[in-house]
């Protein structure tokens, strides 16, 4: 009998242990794993952003020595795929070989008419060349590497194998790449004809040549220097004749002023606009000509660059022609701007100013290879040192070492796609490196401090990400974007916060309760509209709007609160019967209609108070110089001087004053309260006046700071959207927090006797205090985030500076603009991750902060 | 006990009214000698013996205002900027569903000449008041002058829409008042509404009914109409024909394409396979070839007929221009409408509006396929929000151990929903996008690369990253569900021998249904308003196609879709002419937020209905 009641209703079916064991795994297995993808955000930002701060890595190097070594070598050129290497020598022979093993490869020579090259000139693009010889003439030369994409059928069938991707039939080079198809790369080389370039015909001894193209037109200037130290600077067009097909070549030449003693020219330099030319002595003396077109040259400065007895061993640009590259015998590099400066002790107002200086070698500097990809160079010394680096973020990114072998170094070379560099020795032997270098121009320098950019003529936070020649470098500083999401948070939060607070403490300590059951709900409808639509809103409607009548507002803003006040005061002198009658609802609406009024007030005074402070046009005032500052130091001033005045006024006679109103009969009492506010409030203009005079008088004004030109897309306005966005959180949660208060504090307090003003002041507030913080705390979270908002309403330029009436770029709204067209794993694409790191950062200690006060505050109200 | 001498202010009225406004103030710090004859006052009063008129009679005597304990001006402040907030809301919501509404109302068009002699014709837009410039000023008659100055250099100009893009390279030009010389409505005025071009105002010359000219005079507007209805008919059918029937035919030979390079990629081209597949491939190419011949003639056919129905309008200034009665979307004498005349017009845009495409880069037509990808969009995010957001709460309510480590990943979650959305943004495109749909193209559609499936944004990554920007706010809304059913139903469940999840599932889940739901409809509601995050995430301008059609899969969760909120940002900023579009951003947004607000009612709604069915009887 027990048996069988004890079996037969404690049987569970298994299906339900099994559901319930199911359901146990799933619920947990999925929720651990909903909360790890969500946690897992951070840590896939980190890895994104992860390869920014990597320096360089070698991936392998191969190291073998060549068949034939170049006799006197000019120069060593590299391919796009680090496939072969090329030098030429002052022959004009040229040896080419496969650069992962060193076998030598069939090519071309320059015939040169057996003359020998006495000066060599190398284009940055790697592929162009120009050789000057003893009778004064010029050629130009190329050394081109061709690429073809073969189907991998294609390959031929005797050909030596290399290594494991790559083959050879003796001249090119076939490499096996993805996709089933081969690479055949050779080596091609062309030589123009010979250019007279010098009048005098005496033996070039120093060249340059920059190869641009403007337009349609290659254009080349030749910068080339004698043996007499004679300079002459040729500009060469190439025009192709459209009939006849024929290159017609114009050389237009112009010869440089003449020192007054001559100088043994080691290095001459053009820069790619041909308007400066550049002469540099060993001795550290250089020469500073000013070429403009359609103007005399002239020698514009002559400066020593280095300290005595040291030489100059290095003399180049880094891509764009603007840097200039200095290294020297004691292993010193440093970069040189041309600034326009107001000291400068030269012809033309600009001068050659050290920007960066580089960890220096141990021993003399004896290369430098230029990138062509953006600003990162190599140099070596004579110790067989190497070190790759770049000139804005001065970060040394390798070391590489040829030190143990006893040959020294004869060049180095950056190859083309700063994957790889190759160093050549003086013995034949030769080293490559294939090298990993992902973000060289980035470092914490220059996302975050001040960096002098090429062209600036100080250092700079600059956010410039994109440029339009492929010279561009794009600047990268966080530090402007930051300033705008803090630029606009702080005005929002300054508009927002007391409207929000104020009407939080009123609904939930004034408003009769059956307005407020309607009132919440609407200020909540605010929170839901999409921020798509405020943005909408605040740069069509309100932008033009606010453009119109900024006077208006700007009058609004004093006219609110004077005529709030004094309504505040009217309404004390009604009786009080009348007044506890029209208590509730109908005192609420007559606040609608003092605003309303106080708004038309704005309106209607709006002209006659711009031709009253600001000769009659706000805008042109805030954006000249001119026009007097006081009056907007005016207006500024009132609310401090307000504070002052009352503080003072209480100090001084507010005991006696109450005192003696208490003995009074009622109406004549508010009457004196009114008049008091009158006097305080003609204190507080007289002050501001004499503050604001003063002011002026001492140099002081507000425009250049937080004031100054006007733009249509401007902070206010993006203030004014972003309240709308944020008024309705803090207020929704500062009402909780306040309607959390224990009514029994509310009603001991009032049993004392208080006001319900001075319950809700000394009593509500304080105990709610935290929980008010932090419904503050989450509207800044929002407001730091708001993207649609800004990136429709701020004008998205980014500046730095508090002024109200200019645009900002916020950190969210630049995300929202760039990477849609950052080339995924790009360096703008990965810094554009940190930003996103930053805004998440930044909002999640904001929310943690507001979080644990609001545990504080719950746990304190429980304990109430 | 104030409300005795105020008789009607005491019923219904709560603690704050009951507010001791008129009583003497004993409780100021600093005037403590002001007790004696309050206390006398409170007495009086407290013992209620006292009728109303005594009592009146005793506060006008003893009355001690103190007034810096009412703090009058502070509360005036305090509710002033209640007001403000509430005004700006008002304003708000009355700007948008004004503008909203009132743009589709056919406006009557007026024919203004100006003093210089040249006329002008167009919709008044609106009129604001300006300061003319120096320099324009200075060009003017003494008599403009003077009426400038005396508005303080202030005048008055008006904004008409014109129309006729393809005459003047302008939809809008301002008329300063100064320069009108008279404004007239005539009654043959016409408004044309083009397909291109946007509008025409002026008048109709004459027009071309397949070779029958008819000129102004003996247009019947009866014919007309009737034509043009054919016309349409016509153009809809050759819509059809280059659209949905050509475009069959690309998808197959397209289809068949990728057939051939999967095969090709797998079993290489020499492969019997590869050769039979082929050999198919060139059999239906040959087929579907000649039915898109066939069609194309078919639909050249249809607009050759077209061509020949034209009619010539002309502007008021007289220059005429020729126009194709099919490229006509609607037309109507502007100042002789009557009332139904113009409801019907203003119906019959707002069909166009819902159901349409949009034409002349998204400025005008309709906005249907951002209304569907939306949809689409917000509905794919629920399922997926729905049961993570779900699974997720009850773990952390109801199975994890309740310590410090689950308090932390609850601050963490909270948080997780005020993280910006442009952040969520972010790592869709960077996770889902680049990581995840890479890697699903290299697996699975490995012949239609280099050019990405799913490597890039579409729908379904723009629904994740929006179910994971809208999770937690589930999470949240779902574990304070949870919590708020009692410990006692659990335990009552479990003594009865329910198995845990029994015990969730048929007494914890109901209970909590009512905020869990409102959580979920919250979490649309953002969902669908949310524009930052799907800027980067498979939002475009004008997608060429539905993310759902007729072609297998039928959902096409890789495609690039509308969004409402997107072409508001697109419409309104990145448009040839901002002013043109703002009726038609005016009209999305209000689509948009009525949209948003009928979801959160419908959640505030669902709320109190399961509530009700849960909550009756319920202890």
């Amino acid at each position: 009998m027990i048996d069988s009641r004890m079996k037969s209703p404690k049987k569970t079916r298994t299906w339900v242990l099994f559901v319930d064991r199911l359901a146990d795994r799933v619920i947990t297995i999925g929720g651990v794993l909903v909360i790890g993808a969500v946690m897992g955000m951070m840590v896939f930002f980190i890895y994104e952003i992860a390869p920014l701060f990597k320096g360089g890595a070698v991936e392998s190097q191969y190291a073998y020595r060549l068949e034939k070594s170049p006799e006197s070598l000019l120069g060593v050129f590299l391919d796009d795929y680090n496939t072969i290497a090329a030098t030429v020598d002052a022959d004009g022979e040229v040896i080419a070989w496969h650069v992962k093993t060193g076998r030598s490869l069939t090519a071309q020579s320059f015939d040169l008419g057996g003359k020998r090259v006495t000066a060599f000139s190398q284009g940055i693009d790697g592929s162009d060349m120009a050789f000057g010889f003893s009778d004064g003439t010029v050629r130009f030369g190329k050394i081109r590497f061709e690429s073809d994409v073969l189907p991998a059928d294609q390959l031929p069938k005797d050909v030596e194998k290399l290594n494991e991707e790559d083959f050879t039939d003796g001249t090119a080079v076939y490499s096996t790449i993805p996709g089933d198809q081969i690479r055949k790369i050779g080596v091609k080389i062309k030589l123009d004809d010979e250019i007279l370039s010098s009048e005098t015909k005496s033996p070039i001894t120093a060249i340059d040549c920059r190869f641009v193209e403007f337009g349609e037109k290659p254009t080349k200037t030749l910068l080339v220097i004698d043996d007499k130290g004679a300079g002459t600077l040729s500009s060469i067009q190439s025009k192709l004749n459209l009939f006849t097909r024929k290159a017609a070549t114009k050389v237009t030449k112009t010869a440089l002023p003449r020192l007054p003693e001559p100088i043994a020219a080691a290095f001459a330099l053009v820069n790619d606009t041909g308007d400066s030319v550049y002469l540099a002595e060993k001795n550290g003396r250089v020469y500073r000509y000013r070429t403009e077109a359609g103007e005399r040259p002239f020698l514009a400065e002559a400066v020593k660059l280095l300290p005595d007895g040291v030489e100059i061993t290095e003399f180049g640009f880094l891509l764009g022609g603007r840097s200039l590259v200095v290294g020297a015998s004691d292993g010193s590099v440093n970069i040189y701007f041309l600034l326009k400066r107001n000291d400068a002790h030269s012809e033309d107002g600009y001068t050659l100013v050290q920007t960066r200086r580089f960890e220096p070698h141990g021993s003399a500097v004896t290369g430098l290879s230029p990138s062509r990809r953006g600003k990162t160079f190599a140099t070596s010394d004579a110790a067989g040192d190497i070190r790759i680096r770049h000139g804005t973020s001065r970060k040394t990114i390798l070391r590489l070492s040829e030190s143990g072998e006893r040959s020294r170094l004869q060049a180095i070379v950056l190859s083309p796609r700063l994957n790889g560099l190759l160093a050549l020795n003086r013995d034949g032997s030769v080293r490559f490196w294939e090298l990993d270098i992902l973000h060289p121009e980035i470092s914490l320098g220059t996302l975050f401090g001040e960096v002098w950019y090429e062209g600036y003529p100080e250092p700079s936070y600059t956010w410039q990400s994109t440029g339009a020649t492929d010279a561009f470098e794009p600047k990268l500083s966080i530090r402007p974007l930051i300033f705008g999401t803090v630029k606009a948070t702080f005005y929002s939060l300054l508009f927002a916060i007391p409207l929000a607070l104020l009407a939080a403490v009123y609904t939930s300590e004034f408003l009769p309760h059956r307005i407020r059951g309607k009132v919440k709900p609407m200020m909540e409808i605010m929170a839901s509209l999409p921020s798509v639509v405020l943005g909408f809103v605040a740069a069509l409607v309100l932008a033009p709007l606010v453009e119109t009548w900024i006077a208006a507002i700007v009058l609004g803003f004093v006219v609110m609160p004077l005529s709030l006040i004094m309504a505040a005061y009217v309404w004390q002198l009604l009786p009080p019967g009348i007044a506890l009658r029209l208590q509730g609802i109908p005192k609420f609406c007559l606040m609608f209609v003092v605003v309303g009024a106080a708004l038309y007030v704005a309106y209607l005074s709006g002209p006659a108070f711009e031709n009253l402070f600001f000769d009659g046009d706000f805008r042109l005032w805030l954006s000249s110089d001119k026009g007097a500052s006081a009056p907007f130091t005016f207006l500024l001033t009132l609310p401090a001087m307000a504070i002052v005045v009352s503080v003072g006024a209480s100090r001084l006679i507010g005991y006696r004053f109450n005192r003696y109103m208490k003995t009074l009969r009622m109406p004549y009492s508010a009457i004196l309260d009114m008049v008091r506010w009158f006097g305080l409030a003609g204190a507080t203009l007289i002050l501001s006046y004499v503050t604001a005079i003063v002011a002026q008088a001492m140099g002081v004004d507000p425009r250049g700071g937080f004031v100054g030109t006007y733009a249509q897309r401007n902070t206010l306005v993006v203030g004014f959207a972003m309240g709308f966005a944020v008024i309705p959180i803090i207020y929704t949660l500062a009402e909780d927090a306040l309607n959390a208060v224990p009514e029994h504090l509310r009603s001991a307090s009032l049993g004392c006797g208080a006001t319900l003003w001075q319950t809700a002041i000394w009593i509500v507030l304080p105990t709610a205090l935290s929980g008010v913080f932090s419904a503050v705390m989450i509207g800044m979270g929002r407001a730091v985030g708001e993207t649609m908002i800004v990136v429709m309403s701020a004008g998205n330029t980014p500046l730095m500076d508090w002024n109200v009436f200019n645009g900002l770029r916020a950190l969210s709204a630049n995300i929202a603009v760039e990477l849609p067209e950052a080339p995924k794993d790009g360096t703008l694409y990965r810094v554009l991750f940190l930003t996103g790191l930053i805004l998440f950062s930044m909002t999640f200690v904001i929310n943690t902060i507001a979080e644990l006060v609001r545990l504080h505050f719950r746990k304190r109200s429980m304990q109430l | 006990m104030e409300h005795g001498f105020i008789p009607n202010d005491s019923a219904g009225k709560s603690q704050s009214e009951a507010e001791p406004l008129g009583r003497p103030e004993p409780n100021d710090r600093g005037g403590q000698d002001a007790i004696i004859p309050s206390t006398q006052d409170e007495k009086g009063t407290g013992e209620e013996i006292v009728t109303t008129k005594v009592a009146q009679e005793s506060l006008k005597k003893s009355m001690l205002w103190d007034f810096k304990a009412r703090g009058e001006p502070f509360l005036w402040g305090l509710g002033g900027a209640l007001a403000i907030g509430i005004i700006m809301i008002i304003g708000f919501v009355v700007l948008i569903v004004y503008n909203g509404v009132l743009t589709f109302y056919p406006k009557p068009a007026a024919k203004v000449v100006l003093k210089d002699g040249s006329v002008l014709a167009g919709e008044l837009t609106r009129s604001e008041v300006y300061r003319p410039g120096p320099e324009i000023l200075k060009n003017l008659g003494e008599q403009d002058r003077q009426l400038i100055e005396s508005g303080k250099g202030h005048a008055r100009r008006n904004l008409y829409r014109t129309g006729n893009f393809d005459l003047y390279n302008e939809d809008f030009r301002w008329v300063p008042d100064y320069r009108v010389a008279t404004v007239q409505y005539p009654r043959d005025l016409v408004f044309l509404e083009r397909i291109e071009w946007g509008p025409f105002i002026g008048t109709i010359r004459s027009a071309d009914f397949n070779g029958i000219v008819v000129d102004k005079e003996s247009l019947s507007w009866d014919e007309l109409r009737l034509q043009h209805k054919q016309a349409v008919k016509r153009r809809k059918r050759v819509k059809e024909i280059e659209r949905d029937q050509m475009g069959a035919i690309n998808h197959a030979l397209e289809r068949n394409r990728l057939r051939l390079r999967k095969i090709e990629m797998k079993q290489g081209k020499d492969s019997a396979a590869y050769r039979k597949a082929q050999q198919d491939a060139q059999d239906g190419e040959k087929a579907l070839r000649a039915r898109h011949e066939e069609l194309s003639r078919e639909a050249s056919i249809l607009k050759g007929l077209d061509a020949k129905f034209t009619i010539t309008p002309v502007d008021v200034a007289g220059r005429e221009i020729k126009l194709k009665i099919s490229d006509m979307v609607r037309f109507y004498q502007a100042n002789s409408l009557t009332f139904l005349e113009k409801l019907g017009i203003y119906f019959s845009r707002w069909w166009e509006f819902l159901t349409d495409e949009p034409r002349e880069a998204n400025t005008e037509g309709g906005v249907m396929p951002a209304i569907f990808g939306t949809l689409c969009m917000t509905v794919l995010m629920s399922l997926a929000v729905a049961p993570f957001g779900v699974i997720a709460a009850l773990y952390l309510r109801e199975y994890a151990k309740q310590g410090r480590l689950v308090s932390l990943v609850r601050i963490c979650v909270n948080n997780l929903a005020g993280v910006p959305s442009i952040v969520y943004g972010v790592f869709g495109l960077g996770f889902f996008a680049y990581v995840l749909g890479a890697s699903i193209d290299q697996i699975f559609f490995s012949e239609r690369l280099p050019s990405p499936t799913f490597g890039t944004g579409g729908l379904l990554w723009a629904s994740l990253t929006l179910a994971l920007l809208t999770v937690p706010v589930v999470i949240v809304a779902t574990e304070e569900a949870l919590a708020s059913v009692p410990q006692s139903m659990r335990e009552g469940s479990l003594a009865c021998g329910a198995s845990k999840w029994q015990t969730i599932r048929y007494i914890v889940l109901p209970r909590a249904m009512p905020g869990i739901m409102t959580g979920l409809i919250l979490a649309m509601a953002r969902g669908a308003g949310e524009v930052a995050p799907l800027m980067l995430i498979g939002v475009v301008k004008m997608a060429p196609e539905l993310p759902i059609d007729s072609f297998f899969p039928y959902i096409h969760l890789e495609r690039s879709f509308m969004h409402l909120g997107f072409h508001i940002y697109d419409v309104g900023f990145q448009s040839r002419n901002s002013e043109a579009a703002k009726p038609m951003v005016f009209v999305t947004t209000l689509l948009l937020i009525s949209l948003v607000f009928i979801m959160n009612a419908a959640s505030i709604v669902l709320r109190n209905r399961l509530k009700r069915k849960f909550f009756t009887g319920h202890f």
